[in-house]
């Protein structure tokens, strides 16, 4: 149990490594990204942490990918990633959506090589429409990473005709201080058409990110809903 | 180039690790639906102004 926790916590670090890094680049700092360079490379928990994070591994090559494509050590780590975690049969719907969000992510921004890359699989999306505002939000946050321009059209699509609901969903998380629930959907709906003006969502991110930028993956949330739909302060 | 040297057991672990990082359950917390807390409220209030319970008159 001990070690589970240990074992735990080492990988919540990393990903929070990687997460700095890409918000990072995304706001225009350090050297040139490359995802093999935020994670060490003899890291075992590197893939694993590419898996949660998802298409934001990815995320700087969408601002820059055709000045600087992702290399071949970029390519190696996703590839092992999407070997090693792929959704099983009973993975959650949210599994199966990053999943495709790496894949998708892939194919955009990274270099074929000699293999191809595999084809984004099918993932479930009757809960878009059956889910109680709540859930769909919370549901909705962890794929903020697929709110990135160009990614999981279909998804988006669906979601545009919930947008109220997303909107309600964003204010009940800063209510409750979710920070990380609030900058999830308050990303997507960056990218969404059409959200209420009266939610002031670009002060509602900026006050995300102040009670909760300590949490690296909050403030990537809100550096991407800023630096690719120009949301948020 | 990333080399894998986890363990097969290490390996499962780690799924389930990563499996309930990507999905996490929500917080508990309370949160109250208005829409749903009106007819509560409605109902409360109509008690409160409803006039006391008609009683026979008793004459001493």
């Amino acid at each position: 149990m001990a070690e589970q926790t240990q074992g735990a916590v080492a990988l919540s670090a990393v990903i929070a490594d990687a997460a700095t890094g890409v918000a990072l680049a995304l706001q225009g700092g350090g050297d040139p990204y490359a995802l093999s360079r935020i994670l060490r490379q003899d890291d075992p928990l590197a893939p694993a942490a590419v898996r949660v994070l998802g298409a934001d591994a990815l995320a700087p090559y969408a601002l820059e990918h055709r000045a600087a494509p992702g290399g071949a050590d970029d390519e190696a780590v996703v590839r092992q990633t999407l070997a090693a975690y792929p959704p099983g049969a009973d993975a959650s719907a949210v599994s199966a959506w990053s999943y495709r969000g790496l894949v998708e992510a892939s194919h955009a921004y990274l270099p074929v090589g000699d293999q191809p890359w595999p084809r984004p699989p099918k993932a479930g999306s009757d809960w878009i429409g059956t889910d109680p505002w709540p859930k769909l939000a919370h549901r909705v946050s962890q794929l903020a990473a697929l709110a990135l321009p160009g990614l999981a059209a279909d998804l988006a699509d669906q979601l545009a005709a919930r947008t109220d609901d997303l909107a309600r969903g964003f204010v009940r998380a800063v209510r409750r201080r979710d920070w990380l629930q609030a900058a999830g959907v308050g990303r997507w709906l960056a990218r969404l058409p059409d959200v209420p003006p009266t939610l002031g969502l670009d002060a509602g991110l900026a006050f995300v990110r102040q009670m909760g930028g300590a949490d690296p993956r909050v403030a990537l949330h809100v550096v991407a809903a800023r630096r690719f739909h120009g949301r948020g302060w | 180039m990333v080399t894998d040297r986890t363990a097969p057991g290490e390996t499962t672990a780690l799924a389930t690790e990563v499996e309930g990082l990507l999905s996490p359950e929500e917080p508990d917390g309370v949160f109250r639906d208005t829409r749903k807390c009106v007819d509560g409220l409605l109902a409360l209030g109509l008690i409160l102004i409803s006039p006391p319970t008609p009683r026979p008159k008793t004459h001493s």
